[in-house]
């Protein structure tokens, strides 16, 4: 431990009796490892705003709905489509929808004439669904298991229909259903994994189904299921199997973000090749090392030797400037990321990006200006620790 | 003045049976040292054997070539004989790894060199430190250990110039400084002298001659008959061979 603090100290006292050489070595790692950060950073950066968002939605929102194989009118899932989709052992949760045809929807009965044009879309759903979509309600309550026992008339509507109808946020109002009325009451915020719910009006099953649907059985015509992250393609196709099978209706699947994580990706090409000219010029700052370290050696073999006469072994001398190396590699390192940081805040700042920094960068891009630096110490280390004191010293 | 060494063996049996045995601090047993091969194979030194007592202070003289320096270099454990044995404080140095001989050397040598060798980035002090590092010490005490050997020398105003801030005689006296900071039991001095003028030569050889002890000994490579008559031990050289080792009476 000792020793090791001996050697820290005269690796330091080497490195800053020397400055300038000392710098002008630093360049090279640094340089390298500030394009490396600057180019991931600039190109993350560049879509940052995408990324936030696929961050705070997730990525492993699943829609399962029912379609017709042979153009049949109103294709349903089955019955029991939630143990189904439970069954799928990378199913966290899931909710069902009904969607309803052909109801129109007004803030009052007046004002009939002037909303039918523009189709609202009504909902059976469950009490779980805005807990599977992620969504909180801006003001009130969702639909809950008393309204769907009751069969009350209750409806919670998005918060672009809320503006449309100027609902004041904890308002009693009512809406009209086909002529029935509802209770609103809630306001669902905004969903952006599925926009049209921003314009769609909910209600309970029980209630769709004693004021909307003839059938003796209203089923669901679509599910959402979180599946756990990583495994959204998995889970897509199972549910798929399971649900469908034995039924008339197909099923289709669709993982809500994978457009926007597609858009959100960063451009692969640009990065790679912006990370080899970085990893480039790292080698190249490397070789810098290389050279100059064993120029150094020959400049400083004199000292060498008589560090050897004095008792010092050859590990010593090696590791010695090894670490010498090391440090122009950690230091070179650090002002890399540094420089790569500042390139990445002003490119973003400049071009109105989000300022986007991978927490493995800065780490990764020290560690790789060490590695460089080691490695480039190497050669001369050893041949420092070969040089034979006498012949460095040249006795009278 | 000078007597071969045989006339010393001479002392009566009586006085002998008085004196302790004394292990000596170095000893050559038959070495040589050739460089190169074939053709050009050079014969440094031959078949030499010679021992240094404590309390000794030797200088070696001898034309150009003669191998003084590669005799130096033997006994500080700084080079391999081709042949031969070198025992260091009763331990046979030949045949030890690279690391065990300079854990002897650290251990048991000092040296100076005609050149100093100062290590140009660092202080009188940094200078000296240098021969305690690794060896355990804390900073504090290496620079404590450091300015008291400094100050032995007669630089006690010189703490924190650099070499290139001194003169050759203060750069010598620091390099003496290093040698002796560890507490050597040998000192090896390749002409210490060589690169000073009359006046700093007469200095060091002043401290070098203060430092013989009954413990330690000082060995010296010389060209200057004065430096060489300083010693109370004269080992000449020719052609790689001892041609002579006297010893002056008391
Ligand atoms: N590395 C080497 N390679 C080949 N020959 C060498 C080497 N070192 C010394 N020699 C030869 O060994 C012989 C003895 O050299 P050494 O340096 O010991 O002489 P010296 O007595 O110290 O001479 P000087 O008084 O000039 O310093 C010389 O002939 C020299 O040429
Ligand atoms: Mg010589």
């Amino acid at each position: 431990m000792k020793t090791f603090k001996d050697l820290l100290m005269v690796s330091l006292t080497g490195l800053f009796a020397r400055k300038v050489r000392t710098l002008l070595l630093l360049l090279g790692p640094m340089i390298g490892v500030a394009a490396i950060i600057a180019a991931v950073g600039l190109t993350d950066s560049a879509k940052g705003d995408l990324k936030a968002k696929v961050n705070k939605l997730g990525t492993n929102l699943i829609e399962v709905s029912a379609s017709s194989a042979f153009g049949g009118q109103d294709p349903t899932l089955p019955e029991d489509v939630l143990d189904r989709a439970r069954s799928v052992v990378t199913v966290k949760s899931v909710a069902k929808v009904h969607e309803l045809a052909n109801i129109v929807v007004t803030p009052y009965n007046e004002a009939r004439d002037k909303y039918e044009a523009v189709p609202i879309p009504v909902l059976a759903s469950d009490v779980l669904l805005p807990s599977v979509l992620e969504v909180k309600l801006i003001s009130g309550r969702w639909l809950n298991e008393f309204d769907e026992q009751a069969t009350s008339r209750s409806a919670v509507i998005g918060i672009g229909l809320a503006r449309q109808f100027n609902y004041l946020p904890g308002e009693t109002r009512t809406i009209e259903l086909g002529n029935i009325r509802y209770g609103v009451v809630g306001v669902l915020s905004e969903v952006e994994l599925e926009p049209a719910f921003d314009n769609a009006v909910f209600i309970t099953f029980s209630a769709a189904k004693a004021d909307f649907v003839d059938a003796d059985k209203i089923l669901a015509n679509k599910i959402y299921v979180r599946s756990q992250v990583g495994a959204e393609k998995d889970t897509s196709e199972a549910l798929k199997i399971a649900i469908n099978l034995g039924g008339p209706d197909e099923v289709a699947t669709d993982i809500k973000s994978e457009a926007l994580q597609l858009a959100a990706q960063s451009d692969q090409q640009i990065k790679l090749i912006v990370v080899s000219m970085g990893i480039l010029a790292s080698i190249v700052g490397g070789v810098g090392i290389a050279n100059v370290m064993s120029i150094s050696v020959i400049q400083r073999s004199a000292e060498i030797g008589i560090r050897r006469a004095l008792g010092h072994t050859r590990s010593i001398i090696a590791s010695q400037f090894l670490l010498e190396s090391l440090f122009i590699g950690l230091l070179g390192g650090i002002c890399g990321v540094l420089l790569g940081i500042v390139s990445i805040f002003l490119g973003a700042t400049i071009a109105g990006w989000v300022f986007v920094l991978a927490p493995w960068l800065p780490p990764a891009g020290i560690l790789l200006a060490m590695v460089i630096s080691v490695i480039a110490g190497l050669y001369p280390s050893v041949r420092a620790a070969k040089l034979e004191p006498l012949e460095t010293l040249r006795l009278g | 003045m000078l007597h071969e060494p045989e006339t010393d063996a001479d002392v009566s049996e009586q006085q002998l049976a008085n004196e302790p045995y004394v292990e000596p601090l170095l000893e050559l047993k038959e070495v040589s040292r050739v460089y190169g091969s074939g053709d050009a194979k050079v014969y440094a030194l031959r078949d030499v054997s010679l021992r240094i007592m404590p309390g000794d202070f030797v200088s070696i003289v001898g034309p150009s070539g003669s191998g003084k320096s590669t005799m130096l270099g033997l006994l500080g454990c700084l080079d391999i004989p081709t042949s031969g044995t070198i025992i260091v404080g009763g331990k046979t140095v030949t045949g030890l790894d690279d690391a065990d001989r300079t854990e002897v050397r650290g251990r048991t040598i000092g040296f100076v060199f005609q050149q100093f060798h100062l290590i140009p980035h660092l202080d009188a002090t940094g200078n000296v430190e240098t021969a305690l590092l690794y060896r355990g010490l804390s900073k504090a005490e290496r620079r404590r250990r450091a300015i008291e050997s400094l100050d032995k020398v007669g630089l006690g105003h010189r703490h924190e110039h650099r070499p290139v801030q001194m003169s050759g005689g203060e750069q010598q006296r620091v390099a003496l400084a290093r040698a002796l900071v560890t507490e050597p039991k040998i000192l090896l001095a390749d002409e210490p002298t060589g690169a000073l003028d009359s006046q700093n030569a007469e200095n060091v050889m002043e401290l070098l001659t203060n430092l013989q002890s009954s413990e330690r000994a000082v060995v010296l490579v010389t060209h200057a008959a004065e430096v060489a008559d300083a010693a109370f031990r004269k080992v000449s050289m020719r052609d790689g061979r001892i041609v002579s080792d006297m010893t002056r009476v008391r």
